[in-house]
């Protein structure tokens, strides 16, 4: 088992009990879809994961081992192995795109060394390769600003890629970007987890895209797994239960 | 491996959360009421009592009298907090069955605001008749008109001097770059807010640059003007303490209003602290800094005329010599070259920062 999620519970400072005791496993290779609404916890349940939160109880195993409380270098080690794509893509604007995509293997580079910006011909290499893998070599020099969103957020994923992630987090990876560039990006989430056994955790809203790249679901409300299976067997019943009486299934290919 | 246990109910959590709050909020309404009855109680008794009701030119000062209204007021404003018509208490939204209405509310910021407006009439002394004296009309129209004749003749000397004044302000500014940079850091609370160690540092470091600023350079080049002798240099030191503590704030503020996304994107790479800083906060605010110290010179020449006044060296001095002799016609030239310089800096100074941008 790659990924043990036990009892977790998320309070935030404000008081917001974000996530209320939840239970589920991952495992090695899965595709595994977080659906739910606005305010959920979706995207808690992920920063609680990759440990950018603090759980307030309950035990997170990686690989077996509890990452609940690790700190400082053991918790930077937990950050490497467990790598997130964000929807504000969260790029550095003024930087070139290959710059962009080495800050993704910082972890490893001397402190010195990254304040210098000497990086060895290796790291140029898996750069430029992971650039290749996402279809934008060609833009590397170019500024981050000045892609599209879809680009940018390819950029994001190659980035992520330098830090040969066990697991690959995706928050809303496509929810600022339109139907058809939506697709395009989650392709190349499938391929990661395809050509080179990534596990992938992500949330998603458009349950189109959900049955099409989901091994697994599983639908959060209110803090709690309402849900937990295979994409398909979503019907309308449960479509209402997750989503709320009032919501109807919208369309979009 | 050793794992934090926690044992208490995370409704518990937010329980007693939400009490130690409302117990510290109702600390800090005690305060609040209590000062305000001492000002209301002090201003109405000072300045209404003794201006307009025994007509005192000169307000008297007595400790012993501000004891008694602050005991008053200590004990009222306890008890009032206690009450339902607490003011504080309504603010503070702690208070079970409050009487106290908006519309109360408001009237009491009224009735303060208005207070303190004849409060600090009173305090200037403005008084309508002495700026149209006739006298005085005359004094000034005397300096005017010597100054709309500027004497040309120590031109050359205030050329000297006003650049003098000039690189003064651009050596300050210059050199505060490096410690202002590596300070804003460690001033802006999003970076500094983690443990308890760097709460501590930027709290320590944020009172030392709040008292530095809060001292005008005016008083800095009179401190440096004693230490290192009367001057350039020791108006280049005034300038350069003020300049680090200003714009050290207006830096860290800057670091404050970045975006968060991509510092929390690379930290979720596993990059250390000063990584972070480096590749996702540096990027972020180099430009606003740029442009905070270019504008930062512009007003640098401005306050080095001033400083000058007081032996910072430069223009100022030579202003305050020929205002000494009551020359005024030399002054005017002065002054009109000032201008001159502090127009064009000013032009330039936007310039390049437009550009930046």
């Amino acid at each position: 088992m790659l990924l043990k999620v036990e009892n977790l519970n998320k309070v935030y400072k404000s008081g917001v009990h974000a996530l209320k005791g939840v239970n589920f496993e991952v495992r090695q290779g899965e595709f595994l879809v977080v659906i739910g609404l606005s305010g959920s916890g979706k995207s808690t349940l992920l920063r609680c994961i990759n440990r950018l939160l603090e759980p307030t109880s309950g035990h997170i195993y990686f690989n077996g081992k509890d990452i609940s409380h690790v700190k400082g270098e053991e918790l930077r080690r937990v950050h490497q192995q467990i790598a997130m794509v964000f929807q504000q893509f969260n790029l550095i604007k003024r930087r070139s795109v290959l710059k962009n995509v080495i800050a993704g293997r910082l972890a490893s580079i001397g402190t010195l060394d990254s304040l210098l910006g000497k990086f060895t011909s290796d790291i140029y290499d898996d750069a430029r390769e992971s650039l290749r893998i996402v279809g934008i070599e060609d833009k590397a020099d170019e500024r981050a600003d000045s892609l599209s969103g879809g680009q940018q957020q390819r950029v994001a994923i190659a980035r992520s890629l330098m830090q040969k992630p066990q697991l690959l987090l995706a928050d809303e990876p496509v929810a600022s970007l339109d139907p058809a560039t939506s697709n395009s990006v989650m392709q190349y989430f499938e391929r990661i987890n395809k050509e080179f056994g990534t596990t992938v955790i992500c949330n998603l809203h458009f349950l189109s895209l959900v049955r099409r790249y989901a091994t697994r679901v599983i639908a959060l409300r209110d803090g709690l797994i309402i849900y937990e299976g295979s994409p398909n067997e979503i019907n309308e019943e449960w479509f209402r239960t997750i989503y709320g009486e009032e919501a109807e299934e919208v369309e979009i290919r | 491996m050793e794992t934090v246990k926690i044992d208490i109910h995370p409704k518990e959590i937010i329980r007693r959360n939400e009490e130690k709050k409302n117990k510290f909020n109702f600390v800090k309404a005690i305060f609040l009421d209590i000062f305000l009855v001492f000002y209301s109680i002090l201003v109405l008794h000072r300045i209404f009592y003794y201006r307009f009701v025994l007509d005192l030119r000169d307000i008297p000062f007595s400790w012993t009298q501000i004891l008694v209204v602050l005991i008053i007021s200590i004990a009222a404003g306890t008890a009032w907090t206690f009450t339902r018509t607490s003011l504080s208490c309504k603010l503070f939204g702690i208070a079970k069955n409050n009487k106290v209405t908006k519309w109360t509310v408001e009237l009491f910021a009224w009735f303060l605001f208005d207070i303190t407006f004849i409060a600090g009439w009173v305090v200037t002394k403005v008084s309508i008749v002495d700026i149209f004296s006739p006298e005085g009309i005359r004094g000034a129209n005397r300096i005017f008109g010597a100054m709309f004749n500027p004497e040309f003749g120590i031109f050359d000397d205030a050329l000297s001097a006003i650049i003098e004044t000039i690189y003064l302000a651009l050596i300050a500014t210059l050199i505060s770059i490096p410690p202002t940079f590596i300070l804003s850091f460690f001033t802006a609370r999003n970076l500094m807010k983690d443990t308890l160690l760097a709460k501590s540092i930027y709290y320590v470091l944020r009172v030392i640059l709040n008292f530095i600023r809060s001292i005008e350079p005016l008083i800095w080049a009179i401190i440096f003007s004693v230490w290192v002798g009367i001057g350039p240099y020791a108006g280049m030191i005034a300038l350069l303490i003020h300049t680090i503590a200003s714009n050290a704030k207006l830096y860290s503020e800057a670091i404050e209003g970045i975006e968060e996304g991509p510092i929390e994107a690379i930290a979720a790479t596993g990059a250390n602290k000063v990584q972070i800083v480096w590749y996702a906060v540096v990027p972020q605010i180099i430009l606003p800094f740029l442009s905070f110290t270019i504008y930062r010179w512009d007003i640098n020449v401005r306050m080095a005329t001033i400083i000058g006044l007081v032996g910072g060296g430069g223009i100022g001095t030579m202003l305050m010599q020929y205002q000494g002799l009551a020359r005024w016609h030399e002054v005017g030239l002065i002054i009109l070259m000032i201008a001159i310089v502090v127009w064009v800096m000013d032009y330039i100074s936007a310039k390049i920062r437009e550009a930046i941008y």
